[in-house]
């Protein structure tokens, strides 16, 4: 156990690829991250931005033999990657847990909600099926649903979408994980429920003192509950800072792009501005910035050369070549100024 | 080829008339052992192994070998001298009296077996001939013995249809003496008197089936020297204590033990009785049989093998002596109907025994393993051989002659150019039924070939089955592949009688597809159209070979069979089937009975 | 729940009921040939003709005899309940042949059910996990011999190498249990195995592509998540949920087998339930095919009902339906 605000996860130039007949698709290309306890670490993009498998990497749910991953994943002092799978499935559910987009499909359909709960218990702890179910009992009582000793004995299909999240959420703190991996918990849920979810990861975060990552292509979300913004696209990072940082005066145009096409409720909205274009094939991308096909700012280097994740002097870690002048220059309009208290 | 053939020739020439194996040596040391027989498919019984009503030979050869004693029987050997009755129950073969309508039989001393065990009476013997006549208790050959049909018990046409309390025409004077008076002289009588369905019954036991056909087949009482196991345990005090007896379970297995109550001493057909049981077992699986008479678990098959363990004998040193072939006593044959064009000129017909290839017919059924080429009606074994040579539409190779059928077809009314040809309409789209056997399907498509080369072309229809629709005249069917005919008993009549009478025509049934000796009031009755004026009749000389016995009426009969090929010609005989068995090592001694057309169950013994 | 199998269970009983009618219509109506004729033997007499259909009760109408049949068939006869009758051409009760039978049917249905599932689904298992592996290819392979070859000619090598070559004592026939266990046993090997080689390939293909779909889940992957071991993650909760196409195909397979194996039953000589409802059939004794049609039709019927019940079971979302 290590102290309050220690750094509990270092991920290094972690890069995912996987070997297809196609061709070799570069879903996460040299990407870097820490997370320290009680940080929330919010990772934006949009789909086919990485953010998923990257997370899927960190955790070992990735088949080595169909991606070939490199870099580093450091937690608590251990790199992942460079463990057997055993090992690597003891770490699993105990130390890091997930919990997923869809919690309908997430939670067997032919088991109790309780059983399903307890089983996780029992993987990575000798304890009596008993014992197991009280802990899974207790879980869901903490966790905000009613009635806990009633519902463990029901079947998801009997849960509400919001109630299975929660059981989903109960099943991975069961061990007392250090880190949370959320990997788009609200997608699949109503707002009003979104809300509350968003909340019950808040206070789960500050009662068992723990990490969370959490995954969103809704910069809302993110704003919200985050520490830290990592902003990816087409498996890269493209920005990351606090959030107060990447709020307060965003550094590059995708993150502009996003913040741009997000209708708000202070500001009055004529038309929509999506971000042109799509995202590109992995399979073998094209040289220069990823997103310089889809940028109204680029201009000659971008198309050429790869922008770097460096820090303009002030700033905070951006790939982009625009010079920082003209960065915060057009940051600036496009700052968030009362983020977190949406209402 | 020649290899094959010439195994065949010597398996024919070894096994000739006679099949019997090793020759009999002191009986004593052949005696006992089980003798076990494998069943092909099931027993097939036509009911229920009840022999008032059975009459297929399976059951006969079973009866009359093993449990059943009639008056008189046959010596249970291969061969025209299988065919000489003999007496069984009776102290002798009667002559009869009083211009040959009266038979006077006395009997020996003979028990029933258990669960009966009494004297068998000449009530006992009535008894069979009014459960044969009662129609509620399922009797096949009725028609042998009724007085206003083929047979000519007196009194027996009253008591089947109850005008009359008993059958006036049988008299029991005393318990061991019975008498029969016919209405009319009946040369064959006393091989009717050798037919199974006439041996005692005894009404204890019988009564208690009353009206139910088929029933007593699960307690058949034995007065032969085997019955069915479990017999000694059956309870016949009365109806309600009857259990069935145990060795027969009435679809897979029939299991024979000694009848105590035999006495060989009043054995006078040959029985020899020298295995301890017999043990008929049904088998679904018929490669199986041959297997296991080769691996030494069954003695021999029922029915006659198929070609492949025939080859299988036939071409293994080891094997060959243990293949008999003996005559089936049946003819295989195409039919014509008199009445229906083109086949109501007999030069058509003429014509179609001409060009037929009868070589490539048998080749469907084996080839030359499984019989000779039939050339009349009747198997020679019946008319003592005398047409063994007559071959009237001999071609070479009896394989068809082009130029003899053209020939005979130029006479015909339907070749009016002469061209050798059927030109007339008539014989274009002749309806032909063809039947549901594998072997049918082989055999339609040379009978086309052939017939197409005089010109008749056929309308082929596959009946499945095909005797229902064959044996009704009304359909009018003009040709078809499908019959073949047994004899009941070893007497030429039981071919003539029902294939060729007037009276054997009747609306559902019918046997004389031909329509031989159709008149207008008979085709009224069962609804036959067709050209009635060129269609000749026999029965005038049946009725005088019907009253001949002896040597003069087996002649008689042989004259007919030649009038019918050269001046009727109702069919196209093709082959005349062997019965082959394929028996196992352990088999010591063996023999054909030829009026059952099966093993001599009688005279078989095993080793060990 | 009691309220779902009560339900199912009315349901049978209206499923059995139409059988019976339409079977009726089918054998009865619709004869090829007159049966009375066939029993007449050779001397079908118009007087014979009378008696043998007075004695098979085929001169009543048909609905005169549809309904005699359906009062014994629910109330029984003299020989028994539920009251077949007795068959045509022996005279011996139908009620008596099928409980002679069906112990041989059944006793090769339960053997070769055992051992198809088993074989079955563990290759099917292995197949979907080794996916595109040479051991997935060789049990696919496998599965489609299997599936292919057929019956007589599997029963027929298997005599021939097992029993005939190779002299073990795997013989043909039946002999019942009282006869020992041994005895019992030896005649239902070589059926056993050829049975269930068949449906063995037919349940591995299903199970493995079942597996495949099922390990394509989201809960799959929470199970992962939550470190469970590989072996539970495939076994519980994947194979859990693969198994309803199985049990569908299960219930109808055992139900079709009661009256349907034919060629097994008689290349071993086991004179079972399919070999009397085919020997029945070509010997145009309506009775006994009356009395198996309705035994295979209870049986499937009683099958799906089984098979239902094991649904929700296994499935509680189909309970609140």
């Amino acid at each position: 156990m290590t102290a309050p605000g220690s750094t509990l996860l270092e991920v290094e130039e972690l890069t995912v690829r996987f070997p297809t007949a196609d061709g070799v698709v570069q879903a996460v290309t040299n990407v870097s991250f820490s997370l320290r306890r009680g940080e929330t670490l919010g990772i934006v993009g949009e789909s086919g931005s990485g953010k998923s498998v990257t997370n899927l990497a960190i955790i070992g749910l990735l088949n080595r033999k169909r991606a070939e991953i490199t870099g580093k994943v450091v937690f608590e002092g251990t790199d992942l990657l460079a463990l057997k799978p055993d090992e690597l499935s003891a770490v699993r559910g105990r130390d890091i847990a997930m919990i997923f987009q869809d919690p309908f499909a997430s939670l067997h359909p032919m088991y109790r909600v309780g059983d399903q709960i307890a089983e996780a218990v029992l993987a990575h702890e000798k304890t009596s099926k008993g014992k197991a179910q009280q802990r899974a009992v207790e879980l869901l009582g903490r966790v905000g649903i009613p009635n806990a000793a009633q519902r463990a004995k029901d079947y998801p299909h009997q849960f509400s979408g919001g109630m299975r999240q929660r059981a989903m959420i109960a099943m991975a703190l069961v061990h007392n994980p250090d880190v949370l991996i959320a990997d788009e918990p609200t997608t699949a849920l109503d707002v009003t429920v979104q809300a509350q979810i968003l909340e019950l990861i808040q206070t789960v975060k500050a009662e068992f003192d723990i990490g969370v990552i959490l995954v969103t292509h809704d910069l809302g979300v993110v704003e919200e509950t985050a520490d830290s913004v990592m902003v990816m696209y087409a498996g890269s990072v493209m920005e990351y800072g606090s959030a107060a940082e990447v709020f307060g005066l965003p550094q590059h145009p995708y993150s502009w792009g996003l913040l741009d096409s997000m209708p708000s409720i202070d500001r009055r909205l004529e038309t929509l501005m999506p971000i042109e274009g799509s995202p590109p094939s992995l399979i073998s991308p094209p040289p220069g910035c990823p997103f310089h096909p889809r940028c109204r700012y680029r201009f000659e280097p971008c198309s050429s050369v790869r922008p770097p994740l460096e820090a303009p002097p002030g700033g905070h870690l951006d790939a982009c070549h625009l010079p920082s002048e003209r960065k915060q220059a057009l940051g600036r309009s496009r700052s968030v100024e009362h983020f977190g208290a949406r209402a | 080829m020649v290899l094959l053939l010439a195994a065949v020739a010597t398996a024919i020439g070894v096994a000739a008339s006679v099949g019997s194996a090793s020759s009999g040596s002191a009986k004593k040391s052949l005696a006992g052992g089980t003798y076990r027989i494998g069943w092909d498919t099931e027993f097939g019984w036509t009911d229920s192994f009840d022999p008032t009503g059975e009459y297929l030979a399976d059951g006969f050869g079973i009866y009359t070998n093993l449990m059943l004693r009639t008056l008189v029987a046959y010596p249970h050997t291969a061969g025209p001298a299988g065919t000489k009755i003999v007496a069984d129950l009776a102290t002798a073969v009667p002559k009869p009296t009083n211009g040959g309508k009266t038979y006077t039989f006395h009997l020996k001393a003979v028990k029933f077996g258990p669960p009966v065990n009494r004297l068998v009476t000449s009530k006992d013997i009535l008894y069979s001939m009014e459960r044969l006549a009662n129609p509620k208790d399922g009797g096949q050959y009725v028609f042998y013995y009724d007085d206003s049909e083929l047979g000519a018990i007196k009194g027996f046409h009253a008591y089947a249809t109850g005008k009359a309390k008993t059958i006036s025409g049988i008299r029991t004077p005393n318990a061991r003496t019975i008498v029969f008076n016919l209405t009319t002289a009946e040369g064959d009588f006393l091989n009717r008197m050798a037919m199974s369905a006439t041996a005692p019954i005894p009404v204890e036991v019988a009564k208690c089936f009353e009206g139910k056909p088929g029933a007593y087949g699960r307690d058949v009482v034995s007065t032969g020297p085997y019955m069915i196991e479990g017999a000694d345990q059956v309870d016949d005090s009365s109806c309600s204590a009857l259990q069935p007896m145990s060795g027969y379970d009435g679809q897979t297995n029939l299991t024979l033990v000694r009848n105590p109550n035999y006495d060989p001493k009043t054995e006078s057909t040959g029985r020899l009785a020298l295995p301890d049981s017999f043990v008929f077992t049904v088998d679904t699986n018929t490669d199986d049989i041959y297997n296991k008479i080769k691996a030494g678990q069954l003695e021999q098959n029922e029915v006659s093998a198929p070609s492949k363990p025939i080859r299988e004998w036939a071409t293994n040193p080891s094997l060959k002596k243990l293949l008999h072939y003996n005559s089936g006593d049946g003819t295989y044959y195409v039919t014509m109907n008199l009445t229906q064009a083109p086949f109501d000129d007999i030069h058509v017909r003429k014509a179609m025994n001409l060009i037929i290839d009868k070589d490539g017919l048998r080749k469907a059924w084996g080839g030359p393993i499984s019989g000779t080429i039939a050339t009349h009606i009747v198997p020679d074994s019946l008319e003592g051989n005398i047409l063994k040579n007559f071959d009237p539409y001999k071609t070479p190779g009896e394989q068809g002659s082009l130029a003899k059928a053209q020939a005979e077809m130029k006479l015909s009314k339907y070749d009016p150019g002469h061209t050798g040809k059927c030109t007339a309409s008539q014989c274009k789209g002749v309806l032909f039924i063809q039947g549901e056997r594998f072997q049918d399907t082989q055999m339609t498509p040379i009978i086309v070939a052939d017939a197409a080369k005089i010109g008749i072309t056929f309308k082929v229809r596959v009946a499945k089955p095909a005797y229902p629709v064959i044996q009704t005249p009304r359909k009018n069917i003009p040709i078809s592949e499908r019959p073949r005919w047994f004899k009941d008993y070893a007497d030429a009549l039981t071919f003539f009688a029902a294939l060729f009478t007037s009276k054997a025509i009747i609306p559902s049934g019918n046997t004389n597809y031909s329509l031989v000796g159709i008149t207008p009031a008979i085709a009224k009755k069962v609804g036959a159209t067709g050209d009635l004026t060129n269609v000749p009749s026999i029965d005038d000389k049946y009725a005088v070979c019907q009253a001949q016995i002896g040597d003069a009426r087996v002649a008689c009969w042989a004259a007919l069979d030649k009038y019918l090929m050269l001046n009727v010609v109702p069919w196209v005989p093709y082959l005349s089937a062997y019965n082959v068995y394929t028996l196992g090592s352990t088999v010591a001694k063996w023999d054909y009975d030829q009026f059952s057309g099966t093993t001599a169950f009688a005279r078989v013994a095993v080793k060990g | 729940m009691a309220l779902y199998i009560a339900r199912r269970l009315i349901w049978t009983l209206v499923v059995v009921l139409a059988v019976l009618g339409l079977t009726f219509v089918v054998f009865y109506l619709l004869p090829a040939g007159d049966p009375a004729l066939r029993f007449a033997g050779r001397s079908p007499t118009p007087e014979t003709l009378a008696e043998i259909r007075h004695r098979l009760g085929l001169d009543h109408p048909w609905w005169y005899q549809f309904g005699r049949y359906s009062w014994h068939f629910f109330a029984g006869d003299q020989y028994g309940w539920p009251g077949l009758g007795y068959s045509y051409s022996g005279g011996f009760s139908v009620m008596s042949q099928i409980t002679t039978r069906a112990p041989r049917t059944l006793f090769l249905i339960m053997g070769a059910a055992i051992i198809w599932l088993t074989l079955g689904v563990t290759i099917g298992v292995i197949s979907a996990v080794k996916r595109r592996s040479w051991i997935d290819r060789a049990a696919m392979g496998f599965a489609l011999f299997g599936l292919s070859a057929p019956v007589f000619w599997l029963g027929l090598m298997a005599l021939f190498i097992f029993w005939r070559e190779l002299g073990l004592p795997f013989d043909t026939g039946y002999e019942p249990l009282s006869a020992g266990v041994w005895n019992w046993s030896r005649h239902l090997i070589l059926p056993w195995c050829v049975l269930a080689l068949l449906y063995a390939g037919i349940y591995a293909r299903v199970t493995r592509n079942s597996l495949l779909e099922t390990l394509g889940e989201d809960y799959i992957r929470t199970a992962r998540a939550k470190g469970l071991s590989e072996r539970s993650v495939i076994l519980k909760h994947g194979l859990r949920a693969s198994l309803t196409p199985i049990v569908t195909m299960f219930g109808l397979d055992i139900a079709l087998l009661v009256g349907g194996a034919v060629i097994t039953e008689s290349v071993f000589n086991l004179q079972g339930l399919g070999w009397l409802a085919i020997d029945s059939a070509l010997g145009q004794d309506l009775p006994v095919v009356l009395g198996v049609t309705m035994l295979t039709a209870v049986a499937v019927a009683v099958m799906n009902l089984i098979v239902d019940i094991a649904y929700a079971f296994l499935d509680p979302r189909v309970r609140t339906q």
